[in-house]
């Protein structure tokens, strides 16, 4: 899909959520790991990236019906919000712990959203992995578990989890060089 | 044996990545040198059930939306304050003559109690109580936009409110006064300086709750009603002094209890798309039941929860098939 379909069929889905927001998930599925990957590398804490990222999608649901299509991507717009909810918290724990100002981080840079973008792609990979790797990585990464722990509740050996990981770290760097297009190392 | 190797290089480079995000990633074997970057971006993997999570929650949010305008009862939306009193027919009088109030329908009840339906401005509220009925009267905060504060304040003194305060300048940008009347409720009769005398968001009626513990009400309504918060002012200690949440197309304020300002327990009509199962969600948030769901004659399915904070929520489905 060039560009400018998927400018059109974004276009149309926001149409289509607009009249029927049951289509609002078409929306959610397209964006969530994007707003993800980037509130959480603006907040580096788990608990506080779901609050603000959902925060994000309540408040794009909410304002779906008065969002006007200007040039600007639903996507960047709601990146745009998410900056905003991440301001507005940092705002509101300055205030609370008696801090003066707050830096406000300025919009992203093209560099940054290439990053975020490889790190949303990444995400979504790692839902296409078989089964036992992806258990692997979800429970060592995200829910932060020992090898011991991931082991103890899959019920494999410690030695068999190590190659589970290692297995599937080798499987995302092959389908992140796949989708890049790169074959050279 | 060299992979055997590798793996375990790999899993010592996973163990001090995730040990501290501040350290440089530690030096390897460039064989997996990638996927140690790539162990390093995963830190910030999303928690497996978060993203169903929030999909759901978002998917009942919008089966709210979509069928919200279209499904109730003319006039009406998804909040409606009813205000359950001793003296129901003087307080349908007081509201008619201080603020203009239209009654629209009157009967009395299964109880003996009056129920009537008056519409103030754009908004319609719920009187009952009086009459044959015994139980316990809900007076309710409610912030009640008008044109001119000052004149409708006077009017309702004339009608038999007692002063709470005297229009005033407030630092929020709207001149307020507050009455309240004879059955207990309190008016917070306020003028918005803007493009409107109502701000925006807002309607003619908006009920005010002061409860002890509003960031725990804030909660519990999000779990059991889907609510929104939309504004939060508190100070550095953690008090709320305002908050707006808004379910379905209907805003409540709220501002933590204090002084003057304690808890009345409010009685409300909620429309919602499927009271059978909003009913369920809101005893799982940690509503006691007052009634399960049940065709009324009225030609609403209605079910009544009690809320942690001793508030009443009915909770109605206009009945497909009935008579209207």
């Amino acid at each position: 899909m060039t560009a400018t379909e998927a400018d059109t069929a974004e276009r149309l889905l926001i149409e289509a959520a607009q009249k029927d927001p049951a289509r609002f998930a078409e929306i959610y599925e397209n964006n969530f790991h994007r707003v993800y990957a980037y509130i959480a590398r603006r907040v580096g804490n788990r608990d506080i990236a779901e609050d603000l990222t959902s925060d994000v999608f309540h408040k794009a649901l909410a304002g779906l019906p008065r969002f006007e299509w200007r040039g600007v991507p639903f996507g960047a717009w709601l990146i745009r919000v998410a900056s905003n909810a991440i301001i507005d918290r940092a705002k509101r724990a300055a205030k609370e712990t008696d801090i003066a100002s707050v830096d406000e981080p300025s919009e992203p840079s093209p560099q940054m959203m290439e990053e975020i973008d490889q790190r949303a792609q990444l995400f979504k990979l790692v839902d296409q992995l078989p089964l036992d790797q992806r258990r692997v990585i979800v429970l060592r990464f995200s829910e932060e578990k020992s090898i011991r722990e991931v082991a103890l509740d899959l019920r494999r050996t410690e030695g068999a989890v190590k190659q589970l990981q290692f297995r599937a770290l080798q499987n995302l760097r092959a389908q992140l060089r796949k989708e890049s297009g790169d074959t050279n190392g | 044996m060299a992979n055997g190797s590798l793996v375990e290089q790999l899993d010592a480079a996973v163990e001090a990545i995730l040990a501290n995000r501040e350290l440089p990633l530690p030096g390897v074997n460039s064989r997996i040198a990638p996927q140690v970057r790539i162990a390093a971006e995963l830190r910030d993997l999303p928690r497996a059930d978060f993203k169903a999570r929030l999909k759901a929650d978002l998917e009942r949010r919008a089966a709210m939306t979509a069928k919200a305008p279209t499904q109730f009862r003319e006039g009406f939306h998804t909040i409606t304050p009813y205000l359950i009193v001793n003296e129901a027919a003087g307080l349908i009088d007081f509201v008619k003559q201080a603020f203009g109030a239209q009654e629209l329908f009157r009967t009395t009840g299964t109880a003996g109690g009056i129920h009537a339906e008056v519409k103030i401005g754009d908004s319609m509220v719920m009187l009952g109580g009086g009459g044959a009925w015994r139980g316990t009267p809900t007076p309710t905060g409610i912030h009640l936009y008008v044109e001119d504060a000052d004149a409708v304040y006077e009017r309702a003194l004339q009608a038999g409110g007692v002063s709470l305060y005297g229009p005033v300048d407030q630092p929020y940008g709207d001149r307020e006064a507050s009455v309240k009347d004879l059955s207990g409720n309190h008016w917070y009769i306020a003028t918005h300086k803007g493009a409107s005398h109502v701000p925006e968001g807002l309607r003619t009626v908006t009920p005010f709750l002061h409860p002890r513990g509003a960031p725990q009400l804030i909660d519990f309504l999000k779990q059991a009603f889907g609510a929104e918060e939309q504004s939060r002012f508190q100070s550095p200690d953690g008090v709320i002094h305002h908050a707006t949440v808004k379910i379905g197309d209907s805003m409540i304020e709220m501002g933590e209890a204090h002084g003057p300002a304690q808890p009345m327990p409010t009685t409300f009509y909620l429309y919602v798309d499927d009271v059978d199962e909003w009913y369920r969600r809101a005893i799982e948030a940690g509503a006691t039941s007052k009634g399960e769901p049940t065709d009324q004659p009225y030609g609403d399915r209605v079910g009544g929860v009690a809320d942690p904070f001793e508030n009443t929520w009915y909770l109605g489905t206009p009945i497909k098939n009935a008579s209207t």
